[in-house]
């Protein structure tokens, strides 16, 4: 790719990670919209969060709380939403579900940023063979699709809530690590790096103060969005049994459990999961969305 | 000519990365906790049926030796044989790639055809409603889990309207279809088989509409952010102040300069697709290259996974590399 010039540069950096930022385009009124982006986001998110933690409160069944005289109940009646094959109430499941998806999506995003990020100070900073090991440990994990890595880190590592963490997290570090390394490394050539490092101030000092809050702007936008993507990721291993499984309420394994209804013309095991995956996920983008837009907004002002 | 040396010259370089990435499957595999020829044995099985077994597929041996082993036979195209089944890997592989190139390679290409439409049309309706619209549907699309949307297009397509045949193989098995690629489709045209053409494209639709939704929204953001700069540069402004007819407008200006990023980003979501297919194979009961590679995981069957496993990466730098000289030949700054 070396012989690639000149002219590809611009477009790699934009095209390589299609959660980057778009090119920057003409002044469109970005701060109102970017305002109506996160804002919209944001309730999405409160809603699912509320309603995941007063669960038990809104429902009249626990999760796991199997009816004996209700199995594959229709919506309606005693089951708001109807029952699952095992007789347990699909509207009880649903709201306690958003606890282990957003928890586990969030936890798996904030563990990749806080490893991305110092991997990526490291690199960056120091430069060197240290960087050239670390990076090339980035290319490896990058040469695959995100999803077949996190197939075969779930297979190694077997399920279980922290392992999942786990797994999703070492998948998306080695992006953030990308990331931050570039951004280490043009702010390491700033005046004020040299100014702070001339007034004696330690490494870690300098790194702390003044590389760290400066590199992480872009992390700040693609952080939203990759939990949407996390969200999806688990719910996919889920489906194929690497993830959650049945009985612990998962939106994904709900999926996966419901899925043989679907083919008999019952929506309601499968349905409603998927559209709070969905709702959350679109909550995740609309917010990502809005901080990208309104960086741009920034940066064209 | 210069083409054909940087493609040759590209290959070669490809030559050590398909190493790593053999090395470090072959080494992965062997970590992952699990083992392949308990798997096979069943609970009842003694200490001694299991060294037989284990001699059979040569696991008995050094893994200096396995590994060996296994490159002389990479270099003569032989993959081994799969520990569950029994049979060479590279027959299977024969058999399961085709269907699952067909549905990727199609998904991609509807997905771009769609991505290039809309986003040229949305970039000139800027800001309007349409605009607005077409952006929200796909950023829907985009945050569907994949699986779920084909178990809705199968609720719809099959259960309640029965348009579509149930979600169960490639192909209606009455049409006695001989295989050749395995791609269905493209089966049926070679041997002139009508009838399982047509079943094998009902069969197709569901599954490929699947796919380009759920990959559609970044190609379409993709474009739609370079129309709209290309549509605010000088060149283009220029060319319409002097009053170039609509059609050179837009195949001359608009188009090719629109184009230009869109083969790196197609590459990588293509990518996203090969991930995405084990999820939608799974629910389709495609039986492609991605339930029999997971199945393969599960079951910890290493010669199939080395073998997807490197299929896979093999799949993901050929396209990039396609996606690279697409690019030259779009843009004529780039120079390979």
């Amino acid at each position: 790719m070396a012989d690639v010039r000149a002219a590809r540069r611009p477009s790699a950096a934009t095209t390589a990670d299609p959660a980057a930022p778009p090119a920057a385009v003409i002044p469109v009124r970005g701060g109102a919209f970017a305002r109506v982006l996160i804002v919209t986001g944001a309730i999405i998110l409160a809603v699912v969060a509320l309603a995941a933690l007063l669960a038990p409160l809104l429902s009249s069944w626990g999760p796991e709380e199997i009816d004996p005289n209700a199995s594959l109940a229709p919506p309606g009646g005693g089951h708001l939403l109807g029952t699952d094959a095992n007789g347990m109430d699909v509207w009880a499941r649903l709201l306690h579900a958003g606890r282990i998806d957003l928890g586990i999506a969030v936890a798996a995003v904030a563990l990749a940023v806080v490893v991305g990020t110092l991997l990526g100070l490291i690199a960056g900073y120091f430069g060197g063979w240290l960087d050239d090991i670390l990076m090339r440990m980035v290319d490896i994990f990058q040469a695959f699709p995100t999803f077949i890595l996190a197939l075969a880190v779930a297979a190694l590592l077997g399920n279980g809530t922290v392992n999942l963490i786990i797994t999703i997290a070492v998948v998306n570090a080695p992006a953030y690590a990308r990331l931050v390394r570039a951004e280490v490394r043009s702010l390491r050539e700033l005046p004020f790096v040299d100014a702070s490092v001339l007034a004696g101030s330690s490494t870690v000092g300098v790194l702390w103060r003044h590389i760290l809050p400066n590199s992480l702007t872009p992390v700040r936008v693609i952080a939203p969005l990759n939990c949407g993507w996390a969200m999806l990721t688990l719910a996919g291993l889920s489906f194929l049994g690497l993830g959650v499984t049945v009985p612990t309420a998962e939106w994904g394994a709900m999926i996966s459990f419901g899925s043989s209804d679907i083919v008999a013309g019952r929506w309601w095991t499968s349905l409603p999961p998927g559209l709070m995956l969905l709702l959350c996920v679109l909550g995740f983008s609309l917010l990502g969305e809005g901080l990208q837009e309104r960086a741009d907004a920034r940066r064209r002002a | 000519m210069r083409i054909l040396r940087f493609v040759v010259r590209r290959l070669l370089q490809l030559i050590p990365v398909l190493l790593g990435v053999v090395v470090v499957t072959f080494l992965l595999v062997r970590v992952l906790p699990g083992d392949p020829i308990r798997t096979i044995l069943g609970p009842n099985a003694t200490e001694e049926d299991a060294a037989a077994a284990r001699a059979r597929y040569g696991l008995d041996q050094s893994l200096w030796k396995q590994f060996l082993d296994y490159l002389r036979g990479l270099a003569t195209g032989d993959f081994g044989t799969s520990i569950q089944s029994g049979a060479s890997v590279a027959e299977e592989l024969a058999v399961r790639i085709g269907p699952t190139l067909e549905l990727v390679v199609l998904a991609v290409t509807t997905a771009l055809i769609i991505a290039v439409a809309l986003g040229i049309w949305s970039a000139r309706r800027a800001d309007r409603l349409g605009d607005h619209t077409v952006r929200i549907f796909a950023l829907i699309g985009n945050s569907m889990p994949e699986f779920w949307l084909g178990l809705v297009l199968i609720l719809v397509g099959y259960s309640m309207l029965g348009w579509f045949p149930a979600p169960s193989g490639r192909v209606d098995p009455e049409t006695d279809l001989a295989p050749l690629t395995g791609a269905e489709l493209i089966d049926a045209a070679l041997t002139g088989n009508g009838p399982a053409f047509t079943s094998a494209l009902s069969h197709l639709i569901l599954p490929v509409a699947t796919l380009s939704i759920v990959i559609v929204a970044p190609l379409l953001r993709s474009v739609r952010a370079s129309a709209l700069e290309v549509l605010h540069s000088e060149a283009y402004v220029a060319a319409r102040t002097h009053g170039l007819p609509e059609r050179v407008l837009r195949r001359g200006y608009l188009l090719r300069a629109t184009l230009v990023r869109l083969p790196a980003l197609a590459a990588l979501v293509f990518g996203t697709a090969i991930g995405s297919t084990v999820l939608i194979e799974y629910v389709y009961s495609w039986q492609g290259f991605g339930q029999w590679a997971l199945r393969g995981l599960l079951y910890r069957d290493y010669p199939v996974v080395q073998a997807s496993v490197l299929i896979i990466a093999a799949c993901y730098v050929i396209v990039f590399l396609i996606a690279d000289v697409v690019q030259a030949a779009l843009d004529p700054r780039v120079r390979i």
